[in-house]
Order: C-alpha cells, then sequence, then structure tokens
C-alpha cells in the first residue's frame, strides 16, 4: 500500500507541470472510478437496455460527450443478465474515445485493429457499423486471444477475422482505417488497477517507446494514401505518446487531423518534455486528464497518409 | 483453418432452421459460411484476407455432427428470428440456467423434444435440449456464470 501511494505520488510530481490543476489533478488520481459501459446495439436498442438496467441501478448516468457511454453506482454489472447475453459491455470511458473520433468514418470500411484484444474498441467500431464493412482483429498473444473471440461472440460480431501475428511482421495489407491502440505503461489507468502501481518501472518508458514506433510505424508504412492511421495510449507519459507520434512524423509521410469531441474537456499534446521539442504537430493530439472528466488518462493522435 | 461450407451442408442448416426455428431463410442473405474443426459451421460477412490465415471469422453458428446442434451465440444473436420452440423461463431457472444446470419444467407442451431456444422476458439466453421432461443445458462451460441482476 505504501508502495502504491509513493508511485501514485511520484506520478503526481513528475506531471504537475504538464496540467491545468495540479491539485485537481492529485485529488483525482486517488479517487476510485466507478464503473462504466456501453450497451452493444448490434443486439438490442440503447432504451430498452438502460431501461432494464435501471431497474437495478436507478442512478445510471449518460455522460455528456457519449450518448452511449454510461456509468453505473453498481461495480458488478458484469453479473447482470444483460451483460450474460451481450446487451452491454463494461469499458472504461477513455477506451470508448479512440473509435469516436473516427466517427465521419464510420461506414462500410475496412480496418486493422493492430492490437485488438481484449476486443473494448473492435466491438465498438462493429457497432458503430452495424456489422458491415470488414475488420481484422489482431493481437501478438495467443493467450489474449481467448477473450478477443469470447466477447465477438458474447457481443454478436460477425464482421470480424480475428489474426495471431506481431504486428510488426504482419503482411502489408491495404485498409481504410488502421488502429494502434499501444501496449503502454498504463499509468492512466492507475485510479482503476492497482497492478500498474505494483509494476510500474521507470525503466519501462524506454522498452515501450521502442514497441510503440515499430508498431506505428509499421502501420503508416502500409497504410496507402488517404487513409487514417489511430495512434492511442493510456499513459500520461509523453516518452510513450507526442514523442512517438514526432518520431513517426519525421520519418512517415504522414499529416496530423485535428480531433475533437463535442463536451469531452480535454488538453492539446505537448511539443516540449525533459529538454526534448518535439514537431509542433503533435499539438493536434488530444490528451485526456483524470480531472477532466472523471475518467482514466488517455492520449489519441489521428494522422492521415499523404 | 475455415473452408468454403459446401452447399449442401448450408441448405441443411437453412431448412433446420426454417422447420426448426421458424426462421425466415432473408435472414442468411449477407452471409458467407465456413467449416471449420470439429465439425463447427461459422457465419461472417467479412472479406478474405491476402497472404494471412485468419484464426476465426465471424461467430460459431452450429454444429454438424449426425444432426445440426445450434449454438448458443446462435441464438443469442438469431433468438428475435426464432417463432416456435422456444422457452420462457423464470427468474429462479433463469439463475439455474446461466449457472449451467438442467432444469425440470412443466407447462411445456408446445415444445417439440430436441434443441430449444431459451428466454427469459424477451432476452435470449442461448441454447437447451428438451426431451419432454428435462431440459438439459447446453451452454458452454466458459459461459457459466452467476447472476445477481436480472
Amino acid at each position: 500500500m505504501h508502495r502504491h501511494q509513493n508511485i501514485r505520488d511520484n506520478l503526481i510530481s513528475k506531471y504537475s507541470s504538464l496540467v491545468d490543476d495540479e491539485k485537481k489533478f492529485a485529488n483525482f488520481i486517488n479517487l476510485p472510478l466507478k464503473q462504466s459501459f456501453r450497451v452493444n446495439t448490434l443486439k438490442e436498442e440503447k432504451e430498452i437496455v438502460l431501461d432494464k438496467l435501471k431497474e437495478y441501478d436507478p442512478k445510471i448516468k449518460t455522460t455528456e460527450w457519449n450518448d452511449n457511454a454510461h456509468i453505473s453506482e453498481l461495480d458488478n454489472l458484469g453479473s447482470s443478465l444483460e451483460h450474460f447475453v451481450g446487451h452491454i459491455y463494461i469499458q472504461e470511458l477513455t477506451s470508448m474515445i479512440p473509435p469516436l473520433v473516427v466517427k465521419d468514418l464510420m461506414k462500410n470500411i475496412s480496418i486493422i485493429d493492430c492490437c485488438a484484444a481484449p476486443g473494448s474498441k473492435t466491438t465498438q467500431m462493429a457497432a458503430m457499423m452495424e456489422n458491415k464493412g470488414h475488420i481484422i482483429a489482431n493481437d501478438a498473444r495467443h493467450v489474449r486471444l481467448k477473450s478477443l473471440r469470447g466477447n465477438l461472440d458474447r457481443l454478436g460480431v460477425t464482421n470480424t477475422s480475428v489474426t495471431l501475428r506481431d504486428f510488426k511482421s504482419f503482411p502489408n495489407t491495404k485498409a481504410d482505417l488502421y488502429f494502434v491502440d499501444a501496449p503502454c505503461s498504463s499509468e492512466g489507468t492507475i485510479r482503476k488497477k492497482n497492478s500498474v502501481a505494483r509494476n510500474w518501472r521507470e525503466k519501462d518508458y524506454i522498452r515501450f517507446n521502442k514497441l510503440q514506433k515499430g508498431l506505428l510505424g509499421k502501420a503508416c508504412e502500409m497504410a496507402p494514401s488517404g487513409s487514417t492511421v489511430v495512434y492511442s495510449t493510456c499513459t500520461f507519459s509523453p516518452d510513450e505518446n507526442e514523442k512517438v507520434v514526432s518520431d513517426i512524423l519525421n520519418k512517415h509521410d504522414m499529416k496530423m487531423k485535428k480531433i475533437n469531441i463535442k463536451n469531452l474537456k480535454s488538453e492539446p499534446g505537448i511539443t516540449k518534455w525533459n529538454n526534448e521539442t518535439y514537431n509542433s504537430e503533435v499539438e493536434k493530439c488530444m490528451r485526456v486528464w483524470p480531472h477532466h472528466n472523471d475518467t482514466d488518462a488517455f492520449f489519441i493522435a489521428r494522422m492521415e497518409k499523404c | 483453418m475455415l473452408k468454403p461450407l459446401l452447399k449442401e451442408k448450408k441448405h441443411l442448416i437453412q431448412d433446420y432452421c426454417i422447420e426448426r426455428f421458424g426462421m425466415d431463410s432473408e435472414i442468411w442473405n449477407n452471409y458467407k459460411w465456413y467449416s471449420g474443426s470439429k465439425n463447427k459451421i461459422y457465419i461472417a460477412n467479412t472479406l478474405d484476407i491476402e497472404r494471412i490465415v485468419p484464426e476465426s471469422k465471424g461467430i460459431c453458428i452450429f454444429r454438424l455432427d449426425k444432426s445440426p446442434k445450434p449454438t448458443t451465440n446462435f441464438l443469442q444473436l438469431f433468438g428475435k428470428y426464432v417463432s416456435k420452440n422456444f422457452l420462457e423461463i423464470n427468474n429462479e431457472d433463469t439463475i439455474k440456467y446461466c449457472k449451467g444446470e438442467d432444469l425440470i419444467l412443466e407447462n411445456s407442451n408446445s415444445i417439440i423434444p430436441g434443441f430449444i431456444l431459451i428466454t427469459n422476458k424477451n432476452r435470449a439466453l442461448g441454447c437447451g435440449h428438451w426431451n419432454g421432461k428435462l431440459l438439459k443445458n447446453q451452454l458452454p462451460k466458459s459461459k457459466f456464470c452467476k447472476i445477481n441482476f436480472l
């Protein structure tokens, strides 16, 4: 417990210069998160499911920035019949953001989700596309495919193929949209997961930065002209966020696209950290801090291949 | 590895669904059919990927051993199209069903023995096998769970 608090304190002091309100940031990072979920519209209408769920928890709220992101006072909606039959998916609010930043594209398109397990964003995109188009849900680890497949089955996703590959050696495949929700130090989920505090190591930044650049670089390399690449992580660390995007912009023919989600408070990407200056275009990235919307932390970049 | 399903097998399953569950054959219009290992049948509306063999495509809907056996995934997704051989169970039995227990039921005269859809308040729960006396649970073990809210 002592170590967990130390790590929280370290994170607060480390990133205090980046946030707009240090006190609020410190306060929120120590608060637990409520359970959040979305309705799986592939199987049932949102209003019908919400009406039923409100019988268990009349205090269920919908966020102002996503009409299918809901918060419950209960912490065990996973044991509801709605979860069993695939009418809901329990998902962190911030994890629902990446598909929303490409809402304009979500029609009959092809998508490669490079690091898909356990399938939160894959199933969300499948629902947004009404099971049309085509998604390749890839993951590098066999052990993670079980949860991915289980979620695709439970939610009734039929437009998805599951592949097992290290994405860095994935055969060149054309798609309209590449999703790189990269493995990261997960600092931003510290409100929910004690394991983050337990497993946190300073040297992870270097390891993850290398891995993230490899994954995003591969997606940018195989993306055809005009296609979109979305990069996201759930960490505060600029080394895993802006630095990765900046290096990619300097090497690949990509242009940044501005992101805006109505009613979601966020901040632009930072351009300086630890005596390093990044490509100024990274300002177009989106940073979500825990105290802004009472969520985890998240980072997203949307790019287009020139 | 998934292979395109033979036409005869596809028609066998479609005919079974029409006869057993009163389903409309048009619900299959947008899907490709595949066969996988252990006589499993999959449907998907995906494209074929070049140069990579996927681990799976779409969802597994049937097992085709001696006779067709619908999966719980199939009945949960297409349950709304079932017009016969479905059985509504009460909350107490729903909790037992989700735990993986078999059920002894009364008032099931209209049900012809065989695979059936189990429902609770219009929610398609999954597959069961009715022999006229006992409802044999057909949930896969991976789906067994304790339900606290229903």
